[in-house]
């Protein structure tokens, strides 16, 4: 009711309520005012759009820590949020005593929906055969009703990237919300970016199971070499197909897929994911990236460490591989993967957690917690998982954070959101409660039914 | 000469700092660790607590005790001292992991193989990890005798070995044994067992060869102990595959036996009562859940997975509440690793169970007491009591927290693990690269 | 350069004579390459003059005299107790030292390896995998009947000093038995000093089938000792009492190592690293074998062990650390300097510990041999320890001190005349006499 009425009221009104909900948002006062908060009329008719979660401890990311407040939703974004909000009556109200709101996470790098059972090859749809493969797209192969989608759920995540992999260049990512009856539902971005994949420190797989000579398959300097002369190649493609539309007297080249679907890269509108592992390697990534003028995310990155002034005078932000994992060699020490993050958080690099998994997506929090054992701030570890992430993929105007205008992903959870006792009591994705039952949850009621019956 | 020599020896001191940056600097065994939060597991946790270690056994546990001369002290306020952790499965420090030909070679024993030098024994220290039941792989129906290790770092092969343990018999069932997930490879034929009958019937068959093999031997004694034994008796060959089994069926030996579903967890209770042989604990149990009843009624535990599922078909009803949910029902449940990587965190993989069901303590007992139990040495460690080894892990926040770190392994009051130790180490490596 | 039959010394009464038996001589030397060991022949006779002698049996004599006939060591001492008989050829050793010829107790010398071809292509992968099901396992493997003497070979290794080698198979668990060969000739049955020596046996696996891993292979061994003894036993009671017994079935493998394995010839091991020490400890001691390690380049961290054993050592001083060993899993940089600083000196430490020990370049060339040699004095092993190493040491391994490993008067004359201390990196060998027979190494152009 209250909502309402001001909503009705004058301009002024408006923008002296605005000022008291976001006083306590400081920094962001200078930002425009949020698209559904202007649009008035449709508001002032659908009361039913509009749900609060009250007395909630509030961990907006974007700003300081609410003890308790309110965080009101209208359709499916954030209208306002704050600790001495008042809310019309009659809308739906959540009771948050004793959670805490956090924004929902993003799995910056997964397999969720491509994978399903990794040993039955039936169900594997994340590795297309041979090594170049720019026109494959994981949003064509999502499974949307994959059984580890709902689990990653329950565990707080919202949104994920999906990304293919192997070869040289594995294929287009895709960025999904956690949410839909189909997998066009979930898109947010349908393509995030290619993925190329590097070989490894210890000289990457070689050939058919480790046979196939001494030699790596292909060192990263060569593989470097050959995505240049690709990207020229789709370049010059471009140019005489351009050329060749203008002047009908001139040859125009053939239909050629690679060079097609790398145009998007070489015109700096696609980003290109490396998968990128050793410190020199990096450094000749950089080099690249700067030269072919690519927009560019690391993956992996773990000996990042080595060179993260490097990385972060380059602006390129990094996304952490699976933490589950060894050195890759023992002389980086045996928490050097562990210690990775922090390091190049703290030069400045502009980080993200990733499972690197489906049937494990739910891990992504333990990951950032990993690194906060080893150095990483707290803070700075559940950023890695929020608003990182978004920025990273630019959709940090959407997502990412608790603030007014954002799309209503939130997270309730019965204690920190990155510890490994924590529930997560309720998940609401573009202000929609999702269902968290899941696999788990639905075998253990069937089983625990015969317990029942007697 | 002499200065070469000396430098060698010095090289090789600096080489076996790298590798046990503390065990052979201190008086073996005598610790005094101050301030701790101890959470001995057999009882409530002791807020600012000490323990007194003398020879490697825990002699003293309460409040301002004093140390003996030449004993470490460890001022550990703030941080969190529990039993050194149990993995109930791992492979690790071997020299290979099945002996993958046959379908049947129990003949073959980890003992034969253990590797001191493996890596992996370190990275387990760095968890927190004290013991570790390293096993044959599944590879086989029946696999090889496994062996419970402590993972004294830098120490010979032998003097890792826990003789008290449970002598166990690795046995596996499932997609693994039926070869399921494998690649035929041209010119060789599809191994039996290809099915999960074949798999029962091939234990059957060999354990009643093993029950003839007995009798054949009890009839060779019995004829050589007789009045007027024939001049050329011969014994009966020894067969060390059936010896063995011989062993199994005379209860010298405890079956292990990796198991993901229901029903060939039901047939190899079966198997194991009609034969009247122990089962120590089932390996991965994924549908234990499904089951507690039947395993309840045959005392036998589990020793699982968290929550690392649907590798596989037989995984794929693998839920998270597996462990948490039987630990409800009264079995008893252990947290294994089986991978030399995860095994450093499986404090992790058990504070993972809080979020499906159970305490922190009960928790912190799958991969302690519960553990130890699985492997028969609760009477040894497991537990912080008073005349258990010294067999412990310092933590610096809570072990079943995710943002907790280990900061010391301890073995018989030796210390195989120091973070500090490492983080110097490193700081003195970097002053002398810069200094050169 | 190379005297094979040397100036034999003809007692002659006259000249027809003479030449009858020059032509007697000729002929039979054209015989002897077609059908070697076809006739008794008189070895030459020398006296090596003015050397200083490290007979290794005592102490060096400054200035002596070697007498050496018939492929024997006739006399030895300081030059003004020995007469010169008059019969024998002089040579002039001023300036040269002499030492016992060196015994590398495990090679794998004159033998053609089949280079293993590494697959590289997946076919030629799954072709390879289903093609090698047969097992590589030799018991009966006599190596004396695979050897290719080739001269540039034994030159090379007289070279270095060596003048004795045992030539070890080199294929699957039970590889086979060695022999020990004098460098003498490139025709094997001259060569030889004991054939079969030894079983040879490595920690090794099959591909594919059974054993294909460690643990399989250590009962895979365990299972056919047992099997030995109970054939063993089976053979022995049904030639005491066929009566109402069945004969046992022949059984190739089992019969070639019931001479190791009942009658306690000796077994050797190879040890790559030092749980394959103690692997091999386990079973000497479960079977009571005459048990002898070779390689072990990791024993002194199982000196402990060693102690006690007994068991004869063959160390080689190839200092590469074996893969499974913890020298090999910290990175590159300790890797290679575990190569450079810690392996060379196990044998220090193996000394230091008092326990006895032959050097051996198993797996090595032979200029890596001796460069490693020179490496492990340098890393604390005395040269005194070192020479015996390489002498008595491996004469008394092979069973054969009685007949070398020293000079001393009846003894084989294997020795080898040094410009220089044997172990000095610019130290020659100029001479070098196997069974008697007299090879020359002079420097170019001195």
């Amino acid at each position: 009711m209250f909502v309402r009425k001001i909503i009705s009221s004058s301009r002024v009104q408006q923008l002296l309520i605005f000022l008291l909900i976001y006083g306590l948002n400081l920094q962001l006062i200078s930002r425009p005012l949020p698209e559904s908060f202007c649009s008035n009329q449709e508001s002032q008719e659908e009361a039913s759009d509009l749900m609060a979660i009250v007395n909630v401890r509030i961990i907006p990311v974007a700003g300081p820590e609410i003890p308790s407040g309110t965080i009101l939703i209208e359709k499916e974004r954030i209208k306002a949020l704050g600790s001495n909000l008042e809310i019309p009556s009659g809308l739906r109200k959540i009771d948050g005593r004793g959670l805490t709101a956090y924004p929902g996470m993003i799995d910056s790098f997964s397999s969720l929906g491509l994978v399903e059972i990794s040993g039955v090859s039936a169900t594997v749809d994340n590795r297309e055969t041979g090594r170049l493969n720019p026109q494959v797209k994981a949003i064509e192969a999502l499974k949307y009703d994959s059984m580890h989608i709902p689990i990653a759920r329950a565990n707080g995540i919202v949104a994920a990237m999906v990304a293919p992999s192997g070869g040289l260049i594995a294929g287009q990512s895709t960025l999904v919300k956690l949410d839909g009856w189909t997998n066009r539902e979930m898109v947010i971005r349908e393509s995030l970016a290619l993925v190329v994949e590097l070989p490894g420190i210890r000289g990457g797989r070689r050939g058919f199971m480790g046979i196939g000579g001494q030699e790596p398959a292909v060192s990263t300097e060569k593989a470097l070499s050959e995505l240049k002369e690709l990207f020229n190649k789709s370049r010059m493609y471009e140019k005489r197909r351009e050329a060749a539309a203008r002047n009908l007297l001139l040859p125009r080249p053939d239909f050629d897929e690679t060079s097609h679907c790398l145009l998007p890269v070489v015109k700096g509108e696609l980003p290109v994911i490396f998968a990128v592992h050793s410190d020199k390697d990096i450094l000749q990534v950089i080099k690249f990236v700067q030269e072919e003028k690519i927009k560019a995310i690391f993956y992996q990155v773990e000996q990042g460490f080595k060179v993260a002034e490097e990385i972060s005078r380059a602006g390129i932000p990094c996304i952490m591989g699976s933490l589950y994992g060894l050195p890759p060699v023992w002389e980086d020490g045996y928490d050097s993967l562990f210690l990775n993050p922090g390091l190049l958080n703290k030069a400045g690099v502009k980080i993200a957690f990733s499972s690197s998994s489906s049937s494990a997506a739910k891990d992504l929090p333990y990951h950032a917690a990993k690194a906060v054992a080893f150095g990483l701030d707290r803070l700075e570890a559940l950023k890695a998982v929020t608003i990182y992430p978004a920025e990273i993929f630019g959709v940090d105007k959407l997502m990412g954070s608790l603030e007014p205008g954002k799309l209503a992903n939130i997270v309730l959870a019965d204690g920190d959101l990155l510890e490994l006792g924590t529930r997560i009591e309720k998940v609401f994705i573009e202000g929609r409660e999702v269902d968290l039952n899941n696999r788990y949850t639905e075998l253990l009621e069937r089983f625990k039914k015969r317990e029942e019956e007697k | 000469m002499k200065v070469v020599i000396s430098r060698t020896i010095l090289f090789i001191i600096f080489v076996l700092a790298l590798l046990a940056p503390e065990s052979y600097l201190l008086a073996a065994g005598n610790l005094l660790i101050k301030n701790a939060t101890i959470l001995p597991v057999s009882g409530p946790p002791i807020p600012g607590g000490e323990v007194l270690i003398i020879d490697g056994i825990i002699k003293q546990i309460g409040k301002n005790l004093s140390a003996p001369a030449g004993a470490r002290v460890i001022e550990a306020s703030g941080k969190y001292l529990i039993p050194g952790i149990i993995d109930t499965h791992t492979h690790l420090a071997l020299s290979g992991t099945n002996e993958g030909t046959d379908a049947i070679t129990p003949e073959v024993r980890m003992a034969d193989v253990i590797n001191a030098d493996d890596p992996a024994i370190f990275t387990a220290l760095t968890g927190g990890v004290t013991m570790v039941h390293t096993m044959h792989g599944s590879a086989n129906v029946i696999g090889g005798v496994n062996v419970v290790l402590k993972l004294k770092w830098g120490q010979p092969s032998e003097k890792l070995v826990v003789k008290e343990a449970f002598p166990t018999l690795k046995f596996a069932l499932g997609e693994n044994v039926k070869q399921s997930n494998r690649v035929l490879l041209p010119g060789r034929p599809q191994r039996y067992p290809a099915t999960r009958m074949g798999a029962n019937a091939i234990i059957r068959r060999e354990l009643l060869r093993a029950k003839d093999y007995m009798t054949q031997w009890e009839r060779y004694e019995k004829l050589k102990n007789s009045k007027n034994p024939p001049r050329n008796l011969l014994p009966p060959r020894k067969d060390l595959r059936l010896e063995t089994l011989a062993d199994l069926l005379r209860g010298k030996l405890y079956a292990r036996t990796h198991a993901y579903v229901a029903t060939e967890m039901v047939e190899f209770l079966r198997l194991a009562k009609e034969f009247g042989f122990k089962v120590a604990a089932l390996e991965h149990a994924w549908e234990a859940y499904k089951i507690t009843d039947e395993l309840l009624a045959a005392g036998v535990g589990i020793s699982v997975f968290i929550d690392s599922w649907a590798y596989k078909m037989e995984a794929a009803e693998g839920i998270a509440y597996n462990a948490a949910y039987c630990t409800r029902r009264g079995i008893l449940v252990s947290i294994n690793s089986d991978s030399s990587e995860r095994v450093r965190r499986l404090f992790n993989e058990a504070g993972k169970a809080v979020k499906y069901g159970l305490t922190q303590d009960e928790a912190l007992k799958m991969i302690t007491i519960n553990a130890a139990r699985q492997l028969g040495v609760d009477h040894l460690v497991g537990s912080i009591e008073v005349g258990k080894q010294a067999d412990l892990a310092l933590f610096d926040q809570h072990p079943m927290s995710a943002y907790t770190r280990c900061e010391m392994t301890i073995i018989e009051g030796d210390v195989y693990f120091d973070r500090q130790q490492i983080l110097k180490n490193r700081e003195e490596a970097a002053a002398r690269k810069g200094g050169n | 350069m190379k005297k094979r039959i040397g100036k034999l010394n003809l007692v002659s009464g006259s000249r027809k004579v003479f030449l009858l038996q020059a032509v007697a001589i000729l002929l039979f030397m054209i015989l002897s390459t077609s059908s070697p060991g076809a006739g008794e022949e008189v070895g030459p006779a020398y006296a090596l003059v003015n050397c200083k002698i490290f007979p290794v049996s005592g102490p060096p004599v400054e200035k002596g005299t070697i007498i050496i006939r018939d492929g024997l060591i006739e006399a030895l001492g300081y030059a003004e107790k020995i007469k010169i008989p008059e019969d024998a050829e002089i040579i002039e050793a001023g300036g040269l030292t002499a030492y016992p010829g060196l015994i590398s107790a495990h090679t794998n010398l004159f033998l053609e390896i089949k280079q293993q071809e590494q697959p590289q292509t997946p076919d030629e992968f799954l072709s390879s995998f289903s093609q090698l099901s047969e097992p590589q396992e030799f018991p009966e493997l006599q190596i004396f009947k695979e050897l290719k003497p080739k001269k540039q070979t034994l030159e090379s290794w007289h070279k270095i000093g060596v003048t004795t080698v045992v030539i070890a198979p080199g294929r699957g668990i039970f590889q086979g038995q060695s022999v020990v060969l004098n460098l003498n000739s490139d025709q094997p049955n001259q060569m030889v000093l004991k054939q079969p020596w030894a079983l040879h046996i490595n920690f090794t696996t099959e591909r594919g089938i059974y054993p294909s891993s460690l643990m399989g292979t250590v009962a895979f061994i365990r299972q056919k000792f047992y099997d030995t003894l109970h054939y063993d036993l089976h053979k022995k009671k049904y030639l005491s009492s066929p009566v109402f017994l069945k004969r046992p079935e022949y059984d190739h493998f089992l019969e070639a190592l019931i001479p190791f394995v009942v009658d306690k010839k000796p077994v050797v091991f190879q040890c790559n690293n030092q749980e394959d020490i103690k692997r091999a400890l386990r079973l000497i001691e479960e079977f009571k074998l005459k048990g002898v390690l070779t390689g072990c380049n990791e024993a002194w961290r199982v000196a402990d062990h060693l102690k006690g054993a007994g068991v004869p050592l063959l160390v080689t001083v190839d200092f590469r650390p074996a893969t499974a060993s913890i020298y090999s899993q910290q990175g590159e940089a300790v890797r290679k300097k575990a190569e450079a600083e810690v392996f060379p000196a196990n044998a220090a430490h193996l000394q230091k510990e008092n326990i006895t020990f032959a050097l051996t370049g198993f797996g090595l060339s032979e200029s890596s041999f001796r460069k490693n040699i020179q490496a492990a004095i340098k890393a604390g092993l005395s040269p005194e320890a070192a020479l015996k190493a390489l002498t008595v040491e491996p004469a008394r391994i092979l069973g054969l001190e009685r007949q070398l490993g020293t000079l001393e008067m009846g003894k084989i004359a294997n020795l080898i005349l040094t410009r220089g201390d044997l172990f000095d990196e610019k130290t020659k060998v100029i001479k070098v006499l196997v069974d008697g027979i007299l090879f020359n190494y002079e420097e170019k152009g001195q």
